[in-house]
């Protein structure tokens, strides 16, 4: 058997299925995708090869990319500084409650995330509608008339409020993870923290949220993923609109492929998407080292 | 019988058996193959959801029609909304796989590119002898002088309103853009949205941009001039009209967060009485028998010509008009003759035009001024008189006119225009770029 297994021609043979479809269906389809980003193709007819054009035109002159962009990194640090401290508060509350409660909470925060996204996308432009919208209808209540806006046909509040939808239908997950997390701390580290005198906030800042650090790491790659690849909620709700004040990078992709007919344009975004999303990456790799914890 | 003889009959017996039941089973596969090749599938692409009302009824009662006339015909309806239509529409392009008979709109910035490549079949001019279609309907369906497309309907912009509504709160149905700002002005202070429009879709923007500049100017092709020339921000027409449509939000013309509204809010705002008016296209006209809308709504609904403006040019019979939507057979498509059969059975002048009319559902692509019953809806009997006063039409309008790409930036600078993220002035020196950029 070993001599079998230590056969190279064996060894290929065995490999040669999982590297045919790593090669068609990752590979290819991203070496096609540099190659159409070159092309000028509408998508009907054949493509003229025209070089790096369309790739400068994106940099140097494409607004609408880098304010897609700009935005998808706004949503990110959305994500990572109001919606995970959260969440994180959230959970560590769901934590110490126990029992039935605890169940019946981490139920209720996660009803979002089983919605489809078209049902939640259409139930908060109901809500963000000026004329019959609860939003605007409560801030009536409270007396905060003042503060009623038009939320999504406004440039000023198009954008925040389509980062709120998505902040409030993710927030079930990253409160999921960081639960998660919590439960895999064992209690004996608490109380002999508590045995040394440590007491409240101390016991979280100094035992909970270093021994989270790699859920945390999880937990912010899964929401910068997310954000950079915002597309359905943008889609359903403004459509990158007024103008484009609250588009994002996917929509923007998809705009150009499907509505403008430019193919090869959106394929050299989504070329230079692809390295935008590297780039995060590598940065957030950097700044979360691994750290190993033992207990 | 010697055991011999009885194993000699019973062996003659069994092979017999065996031989007529291949004989009998090649000879059902046969006749079943027989039927089977006679069966025909025709892949149809539509843009009509809904299969219960206006054109959508009609596509699928003539669909239905004409297989309980060709039982071996087995024809399946692919329908989408607009938007994910073209999508899909797309997909079936670059894959190769277009559907046999697909819903095109004749617009340059649609359907240029596909006659070009040649993904639609010819139709020959003898086809539709007899059919009603006139010379200029068919000219967005056709290149290089062959016809690959025939409408099904002529569109022109209107303005529907509610009878109801303008009695209660004493206001005149505008004649003029004042008498609309001023209408305007009445429905917000009692808390009705004085027009409804859907801005998240864009193109009904840049549509009312074109009228407003038709009013102003009395001159359909101006803006089609000065795109082509690349002379745009300086024309004071042009100007004139984008400040005037900043004008009419201003005035809060449109019902709030306009913006973010799609097709089916702003068409439900105003079937619900909740707003005045509504700025639309003629295939509206299936609101007064909608099952799904309300009686009262039905009783008040009615339409009159776009305003014009006090010291402009236009007149209210200069309209807004082009044959958008129809139907191209694929030139791939293995069944390609009976795909065409089907074409020409639906719109035979007695069968789209003369249903659709008379059951109030379309205003047809052909002339259906021989089908008048006389029992017409009041949508109906103005529309045809709306559309039979034109002095003058568009044809197709103008962000349809050029690139695919002009017309998405277009669009998305009018919804700029009237979000206030650009002025007049920039609105019209970004036409002028992106016109320099597109329009060869």
């Amino acid at each position: 058997m070993h001599k079998v297994l230590s056969d190279k021609r064996t060894i290929l043979l065995l490999v040669l299925p999982g590297l045919l479809i790593y090669t068609f269906a990752i590979l290819f389809p991203i070496i096609l995708s540099v190659y159409l980003g070159m092309t000028d193709w509408s998508g009907i007819g054949r493509p003229n090869f025209i070089g790096l054009e369309n790739f400068k035109k994106i940099i140097f002159t494409d607004t609408t990319f880098w304010k897609s962009l700009r935005n998808a990194i706004l949503l990110a640090l959305a994500y990572v500084f109001v919606q995970h401290p959260i969440a994180l508060a959230f959970a560590i509350l769901i934590d110490k409650v126990g029992g039935r409660a605890e169940k019946i909470f981490r139920t209720i925060f996660f009803i979002p995330c089983v919605i489809p996204v078209v049902v939640t996308s259409r139930m908060w432009v109901s809500l963000y509608d000026p004329q019959y919208g609860l939003i605007n209808k409560i801030l009536d209540f409270l007396r905060l008339g003042f503060l009623k806006q038009q939320w999504l046909g406004d440039m000023k509040t198009a954008l925040i409020s389509v980062i709120i939808i998505c902040m409030w239908q993710g927030f079930g997950w990253a409160l999921l993870i960081y639960y998660a997390g919590l439960k895999g701390i064992p209690e004996e580290l608490y109380e002999a923290a508590r045995i040394d005198g440590a007491t409240g906030v101390k016991l979280y800042t100094k035992i909970t949220v270093p021994l989270l650090k790699p859920v945390i790491k999880v937990n912010f790659t899964i929401a910068i993923i997310y954000a950079l690849k915002q597309m359905e909620t943008v889609y359903l709700t403004t459509n990158g609109g007024p103008g484009d004040a609250s588009q994002f990078l996917a929509n923007y992709l998809y705009i150009r492929a499907f509505n403008s007919y430019q193919y090869g344009y959106a394929n050299a975004i989504s070329v230079l998407f692809v390295i935008a999303c590297l780039a995060v990456n590598i940065l957030f790799q950097k700044i979360f080292k691994p750290e190993n914890y033992e207990f | 019988m010697s055991k011999k003889a009885l194993k000699v009959v019973v062996s003659i017996v069994v092979i017999a058996a065996l031989i007529v039941s291949v004989f009998g089973l090649i000879q059902g596969n046969l006749t079943a193959s027989a039927s089977t090749k006679k069966t025909v599938k025709i892949k149809f692409l539509s843009n009509l959801p809904d299969r219960t009302s206006n054109q959508g009824k009609l596509e699928q009662m003539l669909i239905d029609s004409y297989m309980k006339a060709n039982p071996n015909v087995k024809i399946e309806v692919e329908a989408l909304q607009d938007e994910p239509y073209k999508q899909k529409f797309k997909v079936y392009v670059a894959t190769n796989q277009m559907p046999d008979i697909f819903m095109v709109w004749g617009q340059p910035s649609f359907f240029l590119p596909v006659m070009k490549a040649g993904y639609a079949a010819e139709i020959k001019l003898d086809q539709i002898k007899g059919y009603g279609f006139k010379t200029s309907s068919l000219k967005d369906f056709m290149y290089n002088g062959k016809l690959y497309g025939l409408p099904r309907n002529t569109d022109f912009m209107v303005l529907y309103y509610n009878k109801g509504l303008f009695n209660k709160y004493k206001v005149k149905v505008p004649t003029t853009f004042n008498e609309l700002l001023n209408a305007a002005k009445v429905f917000r202070k009692n808390g009705i949205a004085p027009i409804a429009i859907n801005g998240k879709d864009k193109w009904i923007l840049a549509i009312l941009y074109q009228e407003l500049v038709v009013k102003e100017g009395g001159d359909q092709k101006l803006i089609y001039d000065a795109i082509s020339k690349k002379s745009v921000a300086k024309n004071q027409i042009l100007l004139k009209a984008a400040k005037d449509l900043v004008n009419l939000v201003n005035v809060g013309g449109f019902q709030d967060a306009f913006v973010a509204a799609d097709y089916g809010a702003a068409n439900n705002l105003f079937a619900q009485e909740k707003a005045a008016m509504y700025y639309m296209g003629s295939w509206e006209v299936g609101m007064a028998t909608n099952p799904n809308f309300s009686e009262s709504f039905k009783k008040n609904v009615d339409v009159t010509y776009f305003p014009t403006i006090t010291g402009g040019k236009g007149k209210k019979t200069d309209i807004l008009a082009w044959h958008g939507g129809g139907y191209a057979v694929s030139a791939s498509s293995k069944v390609k003759n009976e795909a065409m059969k089907l074409l020409l059975y639906m719109m035979h002048p007695t069968r789209w035009a003369k249903i659709g009319w008379q059951q109030g559902l379309v205003v047809p692509g052909q002339s259906w001024d021989k089908f008048m019953t006389g029992k017409e809806t009041v949508l109906q009997k103005k529309l045809t008189q709306i559309f039979s006063s034109a002095t003058s039409v568009s044809g197709t309008v103008w962000q349809d006119a050029f690139t695919p790409n002009f017309k998405t930036e277009a669009e998305t600078l009018c919804q700029m225009l009237v979000a206030k993220a650009i002025t007049p002035e920039k609105f019209l020196a970004k036409i002028e770029e992106l016109a320099k950029l597109e329009v060869k």
